[in-house]
């Protein structure tokens, strides 16, 4: 650690390239490895290399590559999202809105309008910050990424992607190249909550909350994303399998917010207290299922 | 208020558009072979600095030179010149500026701070108020008996204290004895920070006879110049300071702030211009913050409900530096009570060093963070004594021309209308009234009321000045020294010439760019004084000119003086509106049919110096410490969610006592103070760790508010109660309207869930620590609610 404090206001120097093909890119990192950083929208990465965090030796800007600004949906695949489609795109899709009102909500409360027309989904996703408020949307639809390297594709479900804060199971050679979001449940309802301190914030605490065939034990879908309660994104498998019994709705409510909070460890830090996340986890939770489901 | 033509109209500002981008801000000043300098800080909050090595740091290519403590070695200020330019031997807050590094680009002095090395000696930080003034704490400045202090600084050295002040009215014991009731608090407030969009920059040059000329982000151009002089030993004739628009200061750029340093920089390296530039986070640990602030509080009222003492101990974390916060702990002192006559008090203030960032002045100066305290006090009173709390500051509030202020002067017969402001603000919030009932039952809503005073803490001879000068086409150029960094005062003071000339307001320019060498002087443009001061000088100088006008008429048209008016832009005989004269038409002076010229140029100057504010008696505080007070109270009502523990203000109501020049101008300033005051009731916060280190300097964990926290419904009134001596009768409001809103907020919470929060900010932890502690079973009705119910 110097032995000094200093605040950058220039970058340090670097090499930046922009590839044009998919094929180039992964060549890039094929050689490079971490010494390149992927630039997308670049909103966690120039603020990483202000601040010192990073330092890469050469940045690769992703938004030369056609590939990557891809955003289909299709009856069997769902909803495909290229590495390079913006948040801002995304909010402004009707099918986004309509089809997947839990992303569509987290991402109309992630930072502000024009901060969204430059950051994009994997830029969020592959920071992998525990407060990334499109990821619980993304777990509770079931969301999986195509990762790529000159080794070949790969499909990882999110739920096994992180591995801890800003860590992934991504290789050094491997980018995101697709969001792959499945065809959301038949009838689903849900929302985002996000609570913050003032109306742009990191999530102090974020729960997605997916519902749907809510009055047919065995095919009742409930299922719950998670925030900054702990040092990954959280996706609650117990509490979808909870639901599935057949039991009085007021009882799995209470079992499954015991559940929760023996799943959730949340932090004191600068934004907030333990004790509050925990207030924020019991009672948000049990609100979003008496709302839903009572 | 009289009908006039410009005066009392919304009209829009006619300074330099900053939409289009026309407006000029000291970040854009570049001058030709500029250096660029960086400041490095410590890593420890207080500790020995036993060697610093800059040698990795000069080898960089394009480093010019690098500096370090002992290269300057003096302390500079305004009340207590208790500042190292660089720190020498010892560091006395984290990040404090132990080294400077010059570079002919910023990006190589960036790639050489990291390279310097400073080797520490740990020594244990004082953190807290009370840790500053027990008995076994560490001393933060050791050598306080050296510096240079202004006269009404009573520090204590060979202790943490910085200023000491005391207040005695009457005698508080007896007062006490009388009282039916007597309420206690404790109140606290953190340090904040201004948050000023314009974080600071400064170019300076140094010319080959030694002339020092430079362009920072300010608020006081002769301020800024005075103390530069003071603090390198210059003559004020020899330092120009330039100011542009500045984007927002809010007390924090008053007085001077780093100006020294590039000036500094520059005088070592043969004159070339140096430029000091900082970043977010950088402006965060180089430039002064807001002090943070303890109230210990006793206040007595009998069971008729007046009020007969108050006892007070008042205590402000200056952080490292208290140069200007030893001015704020006389302010609070001066002024320790809401706007109530009460016949005893006592109170000390008492300012503190503690190694945390330095402390300057903020908006309001202090009386934010008193009316928090008393203004719950007083809703403590009444609901200790069954009075309505709107009756209770009845009964009590100050009644111009009998009342006697805590200093112990009568008040003024034309200082305002407080009661009148009490019970219009009481009736736009429906104070007392029924109020809306949330449909969702962990919702709780209510009103709460916060009434305050406040005028300008300056030195009893704090002088301003105008020039007024005509131009061939009869336009108006108005030359006066108050800084331009938002309010707008300019845009009033030209409604003023428009009015008083009877011209268009579009002819008319006060321009917001200005140089000490060629503006009128005024002290400083703080403390809500502007358009009061300037205000009044100008009107003068207008005179003046009129005079000069009626002068030329009285040699064309061969009359008396006295037989001349000037309205609508022209001199013209009374009575016979043929035989007149233009303004444009003598600008240049008059020229008579036989080509004989008289008078020349037309110019007109005008000089203000406030005629009843005195010295204050040091034992007691007695005398008249201010030339004006407003008046004004502050209500909202607040929602608070127990389910997010959060608080929002639905509606904020004020009502000012004041005239205003300018309403259009007046609401933004009612608006902006609304949005500010609610910000740092519910967010704002300076963090710092168990060893000192701010947590965070940025505003991603800063938080300030943003358009959408902005409460639904903002409502303003002003009730055009004026003062004779005042500019039209306006008193100023600029810091007023961020006074009243952490008590109102605070009343209204404990009107709504009858919780008691002292401390600021009232974050979600906060709230729900109190309801854990005083009200534990609204949190088992929400578990009911959510988790039980069927
Ligand atoms: C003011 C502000 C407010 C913010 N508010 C929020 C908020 O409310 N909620 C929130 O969740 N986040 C917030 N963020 C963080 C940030 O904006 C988001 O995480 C954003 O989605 C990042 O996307 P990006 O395209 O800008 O990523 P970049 O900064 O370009 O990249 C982020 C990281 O992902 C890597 N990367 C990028 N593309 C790929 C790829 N295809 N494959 C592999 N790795 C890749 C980069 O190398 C980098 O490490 C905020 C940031 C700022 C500056």
């Amino acid at each position: 650690m110097a032995s000094v404090l200093h605040f950058r206001t220039t970058l340090p120097n670097f090499t930046y390239r922009r590839p044009s093909s998919l094929n180039e890119l992964l060549q890039l990192k094929a050689e490079l490895g971490g010494e390149a950083s992927l630039l997308a929208g670049g909103t966690d990465l120039l603020v990483d290399m202000r601040s010192g965090i990073r330092r890469p030796k050469v940045v690769v800007d992703v938004k030369g590559i056609n590939e990557l600004h891809l955003l289909e949906h299709t009856r069997d695949r769902g909803l495909v999202v290229g590495a390079s489609v913006t948040l801002g795109e995304l909010g402004r899709n009707e099918l986004v809105r309509f089809k997947y009102p839990v992303l569509y909500g987290a991402i109309r409360k992630l930072a502000d309008p024009s901060l969204r027309e430059r950051a994009t989904l994997a830029g969020n996703i592959a920071n992998a910050s525990p407060a990334a408020d499109s990821v619980p949307p993304l777990l509770v639809y079931g969301a999986k990424l195509e990762l790529a390297s000159l080794r070949g594709r790969r499909q990882v479900p999110l739920r096994e992607f992180f591995t801890g804060v800003k860590k992934t199971v991504m290789r050094e050679d491997e980018v995101i190249t697709k969001i792959i979001i499945p065809e959301p449940p038949e009838g689903s309802e849900g929302e985002y909550f996000k609570a913050v301190r003032t109306s742009e914030d990191l999530a102090v605490v974020g729960i997605a909350a997916l519902f749907a065939n809510k009055t047919e034990p065995r095919e009742r879908i409930v299922r719950l994303g998670f925030a900054s309660v702990a040092p990954t994104p959280l996706y609650m498998d117990s509490v979808e399998e909870l639901f599935r019994r057949d039991a009085p709705i007021n009882e799995l409510i209470k079992e499954a917010i015991k559940l929760v909070l023996k799943e959730v460890n949340p932090i004191t830090d600068v934004r907030a207290t333990k004790e509050y996340r925990l207030h924020l986890v019991k009672y948000v939770t049990a609100y979003l299922l008496r709302k839903y489901l009572g | 208020m009289r009908s006039y033509k410009y005066v009392g109209k919304p009209i829009p500002r006619q300074d330099v558009s900053k939409v289009f981008g026309d407006a000029i801000y000291a970040y854009d000043v570049k001058l030709p072979g500029m250096l660029y300098a960086k400041l490095v800080g410590s890593r420890y909050a207080h500790a020995r600095i036993k060697g610093i090595d800059l040698s990795g740091a000069l080898r960089v290519p394009g480093v010019v030179r690098v500096f370090a403590g002992d290269d300057f070695p003096f302390k500079v200020g305004l009340y207590a010149a208790d500042r190292d330019v660089l720190a020498r031997g010892k560091t006395l807050y984290y990040g404090q500026p132990v080294a400077g590094i010059v570079a002919e680009t910023l990006q190589a002095a960036e790639e050489a701070a990291e390279l310097i090395e400073v080797d520490y000696e740990p020594l244990k930080p004082v953190l807290t108020i009370e840790e500053a003034l027990s008995p076994d704490a560490p001393i933060i400045h050791e050598e306080m008996s050296k510096y240079r202090h202004a006269s009404f600084v009573y520090p204590k050295p060979g202790t943490n204290i910085a200023n000491y002040l005391k207040l005695r009215k009457g005698d508080v014991s007896e007062g006490f004895r009388k009282a039916d009731v007597v309420v206690e608090g404790v109140y606290r407030e953190p340090l904040i920070s201004h948050a000023y969009l314009e974080n600071w920059v400064g170019t300076a040059r140094v010319f080959h006879d030694g002339t020092v000329e430079i362009w920072s982000s300010h608020q006081s151009p002769f301020a800024v110049r005075h103390l530069l002089a003071a603090s390198l030993g210059l003559p004020e004739g020899k330092v120009i300071v330039h100011h542009t628009f500045t984007g927002g200061g809010f007390g924090g750029k008053a007085g001077l702030l780093l100006e020294h340093i590039p000036v500094l920089f520059s005088m070592r390296l043969g004159g070339r211009p140096v430029r000091l530039e900082l970043n977010r986070e950088e402006n965060f640990f180089f430039m002064a913050q807001r002090a943070g602030y303890l109230f210990r509080m006793r206040t007595g009222a009998t069971k008729e409900g007046k009020l007969v003492a108050h006892y007070g101990e008042y205590y402000l974390d200056a952080g490292a530096y208290a140069d200007y916060t030893v001015n704020i702990g006389r302010s609070v002192g001066f002024v320790p009570t809401g706007p109530y006559e009460i016949p005893n008090i006592h109170v000390d203030s008492v300012t503190v060093y503690t190694n945390k960032v330095p402390t300057t002045a903020f908006r309001g100066f202090g009386m934010q963070e008193m009316h928090f305290a008393f203004e719950q006090q007083m809703d403590k009173l009444a609901q200790e004594l069954g009075i309505d709390a709107l009756e209770l500051r009845l009964r009590n509030a100050i009644v111009p021309g009998k009342s006697y202020l805590p200093t112990q002067v009568r008040v003024r017969e034309d200082a305002g209308d407080p009661a009148g402001t009490m019970k219009r603000a009481a009736e736009l919030i429906r104070l007392g009234k029924e109020i809306k009932k949330p449909k969702e039952p962990w919702k709780f809503r209510g009103v709460g009321m916060a009434s305050f005073w406040k005028g300008p803490v300056q030195p009893s001879n704090a002088a301003s000045s105008a020039i007024v000068k005509v131009n061939e086409d009869g336009s108006i150029d108005v030359l006066v020294g108050t800084g331009e960094m938002g309010q707008g005062t300019i845009n009033a003071l030209a409604q003023i010439v428009a009015e008083e000339l009877g011209i268009p307001v579009e002819k008319v320019r006060v321009s917001p760019a200005r140089s000490t060498d060629s503006v009128a002087y005024t002290w400083q443009t703080v403390g809500s004084r502007g358009l009061f001061s300037e205000g009044q000088a100008l009107l003068r100088a207008i005179d003046d000119l009129k005079n000069q006008a009626k002068e030329i008429a009285s040699l064309v048209f061969r009359v008396f003086r006295d037989e001349v008016e000037v309205s609508e832009g022209k001199a013209c005989v009374k009575g016979k509106p043929w035989e007149c004269i233009t303004l444009a038409e003598m600008a240049l002076g008059y020229t008579l049919p036989n080509g004989r010229a008289i008078h020349g140029p037309l110019i007109g100057r005008g000089s203000h110096v406030p005629s009843q504010t005195t010295y204050l008696d040091p034992e007691t505080g007695k005398g008249e410490p201010k030339p004006f007070m407003t008046f004004g109270t502050g209500a909202v009502e607040v929602e608070v969610d127990l389910l997010t523990m959060r608080v929002k203000v639905l509606k904020a109501v004020t009502v000012l006592d004041t005239p205003v020049i300018n309403p259009g101008l007046a609401l933004g300033q009612v608006y902006g103070g609304a949005v500010m005051g609610i910000s740092i009731t519910l967010n704002e916060e300076l963090k710092v760790d168990p060893e000192g280190r701010l947590l965070n300097p940025n505003f991603t964990d800063y938080k300030v508010a943003r358009a959408e926290d902005i409460p639904d419904e903002m409502v303003a009134e002003f009730l055009g109660v004026g003062q004779k001596n005042a500019p039209y009768g306006a008193k100023g409001i600029g810091e007023l309207t961020m006074i009243p809103w952490p008590a109102a907020i605070a009343n209204a919470i404990h009107n709504a869930i009858g919780v008691r929060i002292n401390e600021l900010p009232i974050t979600p932890d906060k709230l729900l620590q109190a309801v854990m502690r005083q009200r534990p079973e609204l949190l088992e009705a929400l578990e009911k609610e959510l988790l039980e119910a069927s």
